[in-house]
């Protein structure tokens, strides 16, 4: 036994991707420690114990770990193969929670499906299981290169973020939009067939706002939060406040004021002001870094990728990078008031089931997307592939 | 790939974007958004201080502030947090229903007291429930442990510690502290999060000493209470003052009421009535026109009227007396109180000095003891004195005086013609004026001896001691003129009568019965009171063997 380990190549003996690891595990860890300190007061108040809401943080985290190491054993070719299916699945999912008396209705929006223990946040799993059908879709070189190739993937992403819309939650919407379109682009779509897919996008994001009051309103008090503070601009002046409170070294961990309900969901979508309250400036730009390095480790895999022409991987991997990245930059954004205040999760960090089982699922995804591009790991593939091929044949 | 650099470049440039106004808001706002912080979280807090205490001369507590915890709620927040209202109203000691109606009702408010002045384990006890939206307030009680026998005099204050009645009102300041401030640090739902620091301590209010002898006022107070409810009167008040400081040891009021409870109170025992109510002090003041008649030179102690046949006409008025008493000294007019004596002594002098010395002796003034409400009576002040006027203002009638107007008037005979100005404090010095010689006001003193020894005032005496006094019977103001069967039983006076320590008045407003007179209903009010406070202060006695003659029914 000892002698067969010895003649083990490296990357048998570590698995996965330990850049990625180690990120995500940073990223945990951060979001652990300010979820605890975040959701302290709110516990209390609502719950009478101080830990109850990260205790829940903790037990989601151990789920998402184990939801992703079962996803790490799924093979890339069955995503692949399941396109359409997981497409079905989006959408019934997606119209699940539209129906009253399946989906249950929070704040005015539905977005839940109520599981006893937990709410179940269709959109957070829809995001991945779309990535996997526009990637194994654009694999396909007419999909991406003829026009009705094009308006087919189109039409399905239009579908789900039309749906998204009805819930409504125009944060997802634009989130999973901007990542399915930069798959696109970068699987090669023509610029004749994106450019007008810009226009039009634009011009209804615009409509959307001018359409919805509340956005408007939040629009103008992003433009000037202290005039509206008392209405849309509440919680932007309150995050604003954390970021002047916390300066460039934190006022410490635990002492964040803002937490003390002057900002609401301290620890769930501004879990990041206040992380700049209690730990500082340097270490939200530290944490901004390891999103970075996260998003760019992720590109590179997909390069590698697409230099083995292995294009589903390369796409997946590309997709992972989008939805996780364009998720955080708009959440910190939101935070710094750089964007208009939407009710977003910093993945990995926030408070939230869904959003940590999702992510995390994405994660293991990525994992094995690099795992299957190490030499012996994508021969055995292709082999399973060939071994499948002849099957099929005969 | 070239697509795939320009999705890195993205990023790194949006990543560069955020960091890049992450620090120029916090470089450039920073003061701004900490100010703006300090403004949302940092409050001043009120810090309620101690209310000073007041105590009687000997320093016997008669009102002290104890803490005590207030609880209020924010009914939104409480009715929101679906907490156990039932048990909260079951502590509370409610009604659960009409809690939780008077809670929805005032949903719209931020702020309702649920109880005030709670015991503190017992809000402790409430509090510790830990319910969203209760919230308590650390105040003062104000506890009075003589009640309802000093109340009229120490007064109370409000539930939120200000002076409403009586020496709570007339020195609130003096006794009110000055709240402090401190600065917390409060979250959104105005808990106190942190103390940061005290701006400002709490001074504690100041204490007072009274001039009150608890142990006389005790007895005073018992010594009216019985003889209201022997007499069935009307109402009543006692006073008695400290000749050497012209202070107020003892004042006392019927009816009076508990001041530590008033839920059922009834509006009219509130008054202090020895000072706020006016009333006609009939022969009580015939002293004072004898005083004028003694100073004026014309008379002298044994100068005699003849008060036959036992009535006067005065204008087209009848004055009587109720029986021919004969020719009568002055000294003999003041002990059988003969009006007609009196009337006519008065129809010899000159009226405006009769007034005048009414008004040196404090008759229509305010007595300036600084206690609220004092009533200032009425003292007549005509241009031209007619015959009746004259008359009538000898014995007493037609001009109202309080009963501390009284006692401040017999306390200028008491010391010697020296008015002094009374005083409700311990420690105060307070001016003095000769209205009178003094040679006059021994003579009056004698003459006012004779009263008690010899005259109306019998009942007035005590054993082992010598008493100077006058009794007043007034007849009272009804409908149609003056009633027959209401009156006022008046005696005034001090003890001993060498040396006199102490002056009273005792007052009692419409006896019921055939006693209703000064001599009959009063004066022995005043024995008994004046008997138990020359023990108690162990004055010397200054005779040795009792005598009593029982004086007759007071007249006039």
């Amino acid at each position: 036994m000892a002698t067969e380990s010895a003649v083990m190549p490296m990357q048998e003996r570590c698995p996965v991707d330990m850049l990625t690891l180690a990120c995500v595990c940073v990223l945990l860890a951060v979001g652990v420690l300010l979820v605890a300190s975040a959701s302290s007061e709110i516990s209390a108040r609502e719950y009478g114990n101080t830990l109850y809401l990260v205790a829940r943080h903790i037990v989601f985290v151990g789920l998402s770990v184990s939801l992703g190491f079962l996803t790490l054993m799924i093979p890339l070719d069955l995503w692949q193969r399941s396109g359409w299916l997981l497409v079905l699945m989006s959408y019934l999912v997606l119209v699940a929670v539209l129906v009253p008396g399946i989906g249950k209705e929070v704040n005015g929006s539905m977005r839940w499906i109520p599981l006893g223990f937990f709410s179940l946040q269709g959109s957070e799993f829809v995001k991945l299981m779309m990535i996997m059908f526009v990637a194994s879709y654009l694999t396909v070189p007419e999909h991406r290169e003829r026009a009705l190739g094009f308006a087919k993937a189109l039409a399905a992403i239009v579908g789900v973020v039309a749906l998204l819309l009805l819930q409504p939650d125009l944060g997802s919407a634009v989130v999973v939009f901007s990542a399915y379109f930069g798959v696109m682009f970068l699987s090669g779509v023509p610029l004749r067939f994106l450019l007008p897919v810009i226009v039009a996008s634009v011009a209804s994001l615009a409509v959307l706002i001018l359409i919805a009051p509340y956005r408007l309103e939040r629009i103008l008090a992003f433009f000037d939060p202290w005039k509206h503070q008392y209405e849309g601009g509440y919680q932007l002046t309150q995050a604003l406040i954390a970021f002047g409170r916390g300066d460039w070294f934190g006022m410490g961990v635990g002492n964040s004021i803002q937490k003390l309900f002057f900002l609401p969901e301290a620890h769930t979508d501004f879990v990041y002001s206040i992380l700049v309250e209690e730990l500082g400036l340097l270490s939200a730009i530290i944490v901004l870094l390891v999103f970075m390095v996260l998003v760019l480790r992720a590109l590179w895999i997909a390069y590698i990728a697409f230099q083995r022409s292995m294009t589903f991987h390369g796409l997946v991997a590309c997709g992972i990078a989008l939805l996780i990245g364009i998720q955080a930059l708009i959440n910190m954004g939101v935070n710094v008031g750089a964007l208009p205040t939407k009710g977003l999760t910093l993945p990995l960090l926030s408070f939230g089931g869904n959003s940590l089982l999702a992510t995390m699922m994405m994660i293991a995804v990525l994992l094995r997307v690099e795992y299957e591009l190490r030499d012996g790991a994508s021969s055995i593939a292709q082999v399973a592939k060939r071994r499948r091929r002849t099957e099929n044949a005969s | 790939m070239i697509r795939l650099a320009i999705v890195a470049v993205c990023f790194v440039a949006l990543s560069g974007a955020i960091v890049g106004r992450m620090v120029y808001v916090n470089i450039n706002d920073r003061d701004f958004l900490q100010e703006q912080g300090d403004l949302r979280t940092i409050r001043l807090e009120r810090i309620n201080a101690h209310r000073g205490m007041i105590r009687d001369r000997l320093g016997k507590p008669l009102a002290i502030s104890s803490p005590v915890v207030s609880l209020w709620a924010n009914p939104n927040e409480l009715l929101s947090s679906s907490s156990d209202l039932n048990q909260l109203a079951t502590m509370l000691k409610v009604d659960p229903e009409e809690f939780a109606d008077r809670l929805e009702n005032s949903r719209s408010r931020s702020f309702v007291y649920l109880r005030r002045h709670m015991p503190p384990p017992e809000a402790e006890k409430i509090l510790s429930l830990s319910l969203p939206g209760l919230y308590s307030e650390k105040e003062y009680h104000r506890f009075y442990p003589a009640g309802e026998v000093a109340a009229h005099l120490v007064g109370v204050t409000n539930i939120d510690d200000r002076g409403q009645e009586g020496v709570e009102l007339a020195f609130d300041q003096w006794l009110t502290g000055v709240p402090g401030k401190k600065k917390v640090l409060k979250n959104l739902y105005g808990d106190i999060v942190a103390d940061i620091m005290p701006v400002a301590d709490a001074v504690p209010g100041r204490d007072i000493e009274l001039a009150m002898d608890l142990r006389l006022q005790y007895l005073a107070y018992r010594e009216l209470k019985a003889a209201i409810q022997r007499h069935e009167a009307q109402s009543g008040s006692i006073i008695v003052l400290d000749v050497a400081s012209g202070s107020v040891l003892a004042m006392a009021n019927q009816p009076s009421y508990n001041p530590n409870n008033r839920q059922r109170l009834d509006i009219a025992t509130v008054r202090n009535r020895a000072v706020t109510d006016a009333f006609e002090p009939g022969s009580t003041l015939k002293p004072f026109t004898v005083a004028v008649a003694l100073e004026s030179g014309s008379h002298h102690p044994l100068s005699r009227i003849d008060t036959s046949p036992g009535f006067v006409r005065v204008d087209d008025k009848t004055i009587p007396d109720p029986r021919d008493m004969g020719e009568l000294n002055l000294g003999d007019i003041l002990a059988h109180s003969s009006q007609v004596g009196i009337s006519k002594l008065a129809l010899t002098l000159d009226p405006f000095a009769v007034r005048d010395l009414l008004a040196d002796v404090g008759i229509g003034q305010i007595p300036g003891s600084g206690f609220p409400g004092e009533s200032q009576g009425y003292l007549p002040n005509h241009r031209r004195w007619t015959d009746i006027e004259r008359a009538t203002l000898a014995y007493g009638y037609g001009v109202t005086t309080t009963p501390l107007q009284l006692a401040n008037a017999y306390l200028a005979i008491a010391r010697g013609g020296v008015r002094k100005q009374i005083t409700l404090l311990a420690e105060e010095q307070t001016s003095t004026i000769r209205v009178m010689s003094e040679q006059t006001a021994s003579q009056l003193t004698r003459m006012l001896a004779k009263v008690v020894s010899d005259g109306t005032g019998g009942q007035a005496h005590i054993q082992g001691y010598t008493v100077a006094g006058k009794t007043g019977t007034v007849r009272k103001l009804g409908e149609s003129g003056y009633e027959d069967t209401r009156h006022l039983a008046f005696f005034a006076g001090f003890a001993p009568v060498q040396d006199p320590e102490l002056v009273a008045v005792v007052m009692i407003n419409d006896p019921a019965g055939d006693a209703n007179g000064g001599g009959s209903v009063a004066a022995p009010v005043f024995g008994s009171v004046m008997s138990g406070a020359m023990r108690i202060l162990k004055v010397a006695p200054d005779q040795q063997v009792a005598m009593s003659k029982g004086g007759g029914d007071a007249h006039g």
